[in-house]
């Protein structure tokens, strides 16, 4: 392969692609739209307070003050530090008044048989919606737990009961080893970050292969693709318009994420390093490993096949078969979260087609077995020669038939070198 | 400069080039002619190493097929260019895959695009040029990166007739260059024009090969032109007498010469103005030799 050859067929893409209506539409929506949000802003500062105020007070349940009605008799009087949220009442009838004028939020009222029932109506006014956040209420535990058990037990033994579990998560790998502790940004980044990346790459694959295939198309239907290559091999091409489009596609992102931190003043860019530094190093290097190898066979996958099409839209259609096989993992994806290393998983990550997106989602899950992880790798490595070379010959063939589609019995016997 | 020996291309069941053997010469237009599906087309994409022959051997320039990509150039049949690209920036990038570096490329392309009069649009997109330009572009991609081997695939194909004879004063200049050219056309009279020598295909197989001026005195029909006032009615060895123009076309009788009725006419005075052995169009050698072939 003469590596010159190559990098004008990239260059020259790059650079015909950079200026399609399509890209530079599709790279400025982004940006557009983050300017168009600060524009809005700007223009509607003054507007936006009163905005706010018409949803807090939407939103505002009213008085923030419980009334009780007690008639258990635990919460006679009430202990003085919750004098300031809650006021007893001794008639049911003057606490609903209250609540209906407005002074009260919600009201308690605690049955005779409450120790024995814990039975409690909860009175408030609007949706059944403001009773079960009373209800879920952490102060309205503690107003519980503190009346009843005040002076019977250990102060510490009462803090407990209040709020019984402070929950911190930690995973073992298989030899029982704990990896680490996991804080909340932890969780959220090994949840967010695999799904960020694997998005991302199955995307990348969709725009990238867009570009590929009208970049094939094109040169077939003006039928300038005789005359490019009988200066350069099929192979030079395609692995040219890989690595020029795939730079297009590059541009892009580094386009949109400098976009993100002018707009947000750096807040992007501070994001992302902070979530590079919540990931382990296994799962990044990873990521970034399986991103790069799945890019490129699909991208060559497309290209090839986007030769045997007539038109445009046939080589589209021939191409979603491959679109659709990079989906599958995410269909099976709320069962991965909960078994990671399932058999249907494992298999999935040892095919070629589904081994980026099937493992850039498992690895942050959980610890994959090392097999899978040089498994899967091995089997993207082999298959890229593999489809660059059945990418040529497909290409060989199907750039110079203009009238009809190769059929099957056609590709096998190219394939077969006849 | 081209060597081509027992090349055999398939396809599936179809024999598309079938043991053909022949040679072009250096600084010698070939006409590679032959009917639709004959193998023509197969047959330069072989030697243009875009496809892979079954059996044979192909050498072009003393080398293997493929190797001397840099210095051959090929206008193909199905042709067209990037037409949201300029025209120079077209040429340069055609003329870089070749080999040629960027700097001389431009200069060169600049320099062919003064030669057919589309200096002014070197800077406009491809597809702003009449179909005319385009043609002339698309003759001048196959040259800009200065081959000393030209395939030229059905060149006159949708010109007009003006256009017509600015390819055919581009080829002709080539040729003056020392260029080899190896020309495929179905235009027998542009061919008759152009070439030195001829490979005629059919079904892959070669049924005429050699120079033109042999191969069409060899299929001469046996008939003489005569201007003259009146043919004597007893002249020997006349089949038939068909005047024709203000001419006599003289059908010769079987194991007659030519030269035998010259003699005749002059020991019987006839005033001769003109008398020649009828020329024979190619094209109708071209029907004769596939005609008797597909009957």
């Amino acid at each position: 392969m003469e590596l010159r050859k190559v990098w004008i067929i990239a260059r020259q893409e790059y650079l015909v692609n950079i200026r399609r209506a399509g890209f530079i539409i599709m790279t400025l929506a982004l940006p557009a739209l983050g300017a168009l949000a600060l524009l809005l802003g700007a223009l509607f500062a003054g507007q936006m307070e009163q905005v706010g105020e018409f949803f807090a007070q939407q939103l505002d349940t009213g008085a923030q003050m419980i009334g009780v009605v007690d008639r258990s008799g635990f919460f006679s009087p009430l202990l003085p530090q919750y004098a300031e949220q809650f006021i007893a009442y001794e008639h049911e009838e003057a606490a609903r008044t209250a609540l209906l004028d407005g002074e009260l939020s919600s009201v308690l009222v605690i049955g005779e048989d409450y120790l024995e029932t814990g039975k409690v109506v909860v009175l408030t006014t609007g949706s059944g919606f403001n009773a079960a956040v009373v209800e879920d209420s952490a102060t309205v535990r503690a107003f519980f737990v503190d009346h009843i058990l005040t002076g019977q037990v250990d102060p510490a033994i009462q803090a407990r009961a209040a709020d019984p579990a402070n929950v911190e998560s930690q995973t073992l790998s298989s030899s029982g080893e704990a990896q680490g502790e996991e804080s909340g940004w932890g969780l959220v980044s090994s949840f967010l970050i695999p799904y960020f990346l694997a998005i991302f790459l199955v995307t990348t694959i969709f725009v990238s292969s867009g570009y590929l295939l009208q970049s094939v198309a094109e040169e077939k239907e003006s039928r300038v693709i005789e005359i490019v290559v009988s200066s350069v091999r099929p192979v030079e091409l395609m692995t040219g318009k890989v690595a020029g489009l795939g730079a297009i596609g590059l541009t892009q992102v580094l386009i949109w994420i400098l976009s993100g931190w002018g707009f947000s003043g750096g807040a992007t860019a501070i994001w992302a390093v902070s979530a590079a530094a919540a990931i382990p190093a296994r799962v990044l290097v990873l990521g970034v490993v399986y991103y790069l190898l799945g890019y490129t066979l699909y991208a060559i996958l497309m290209a090839s096949v986007g030769a045997l099409g007539t038109t445009m839209r046939e080589s589209q259609q021939l191409a979603g078969i491959f679109s659709m096989v990079a989906v599958v993992p995410y269909m099976i994806g709320s069962f991965l979260f909960t078994n990671p290393n399932a058999l249907v998983a494992r298999l999935l990550s040892f095919f070629p087609l589904t081994a980026p997106t099937m493992m850039m989602m498992r690895v942050p899950l959980a610890e994959v077995p090392w097999i899978d992880v040089v498994g899967s790798i091995a089997a993207l490595v082999l298959s890229i020669p593999a489809a660059l070379w059945v990418g040529s010959k497909l290409f060989e063939v199907g750039l110079l038939v203009y009238d009809k589609r190769p059929t099957m019995k056609e590709i096998w016997a190219i394939l077969r070198g006849r | 400069m081209i060597q081509i020996t027992d090349l055999t291309k398939r396809y599936g069941d179809v024999v598309a080039v079938d043991h053909l053997s022949f040679a072009v010469r250096e600084n010698e237009i070939f006409g590679l002619l032959g009917p639709n599906g004959a193998g023509k087309t197969t047959t330069i994409r072989i030697i243009m190493d875009i496809l892979q022959p079954d059996g044979g051997e192909v050498q072009v320039l003393g080398q293997p097929s493929g190797q001397a990509k840099a210095r051959v150039g090929y206008l193909p049949e199905e042709r067209g260019l990037y037409r949201n690209l300029k025209v120079l920036d077209t040429l340069v990038y055609l003329a870089e895959l070749k080999g040629m570096a960027r700097s001389v490329a431009r200069s060169r392309a600049a320099a062919l695009l003064e030669r057919i009069d589309l200096q002014d649009w070197a800077g406009r997109k491809v597809k702003e040029l009449s179909q005319g330009m385009q043609q002339r572009l698309q003759f001048v991609a196959s040259i800009v990166h200065d081959p000393d081997l030209i395939f030229l695939d059905e060149p006159f194909q949708g010109l007009d007739p003006l256009n017509v004879e600015r390819i055919k004063r581009l080829i002709a200049d080539l040729h003056r260059e020392g260029k080899t050219i190896v020309l495929s056309s179905h235009q027998m009279n542009l061919v008759e024009v152009l070439c030195d020598r001829i490979l005629l295909i059919n079904r892959g197989q070669a049924v005429l090969y050699g120079y033109l001026a042999e191969i069409k005195e060899q299929y001469a029909p046996n008939v003489v032109r005569v201007r003259t006032r009146e043919v004597p009615a007893d002249l020997p060895g006349i089949a038939a007498v068909e005047p024709d123009d203000g001419a006599f076309n003289l059908v010769l009788g079987a194991g007659v010469h030519h030269q035998d009725v010259l003699r005749a006419l002059l020991d019987r005075g006839v005033e001769i103005r003109a008398f020649e052995v009828a020329p024979v169009p190619l094209d109708k050698i071209f029907v004769r030799v596939v005609g008797g072939e597909e009957a």
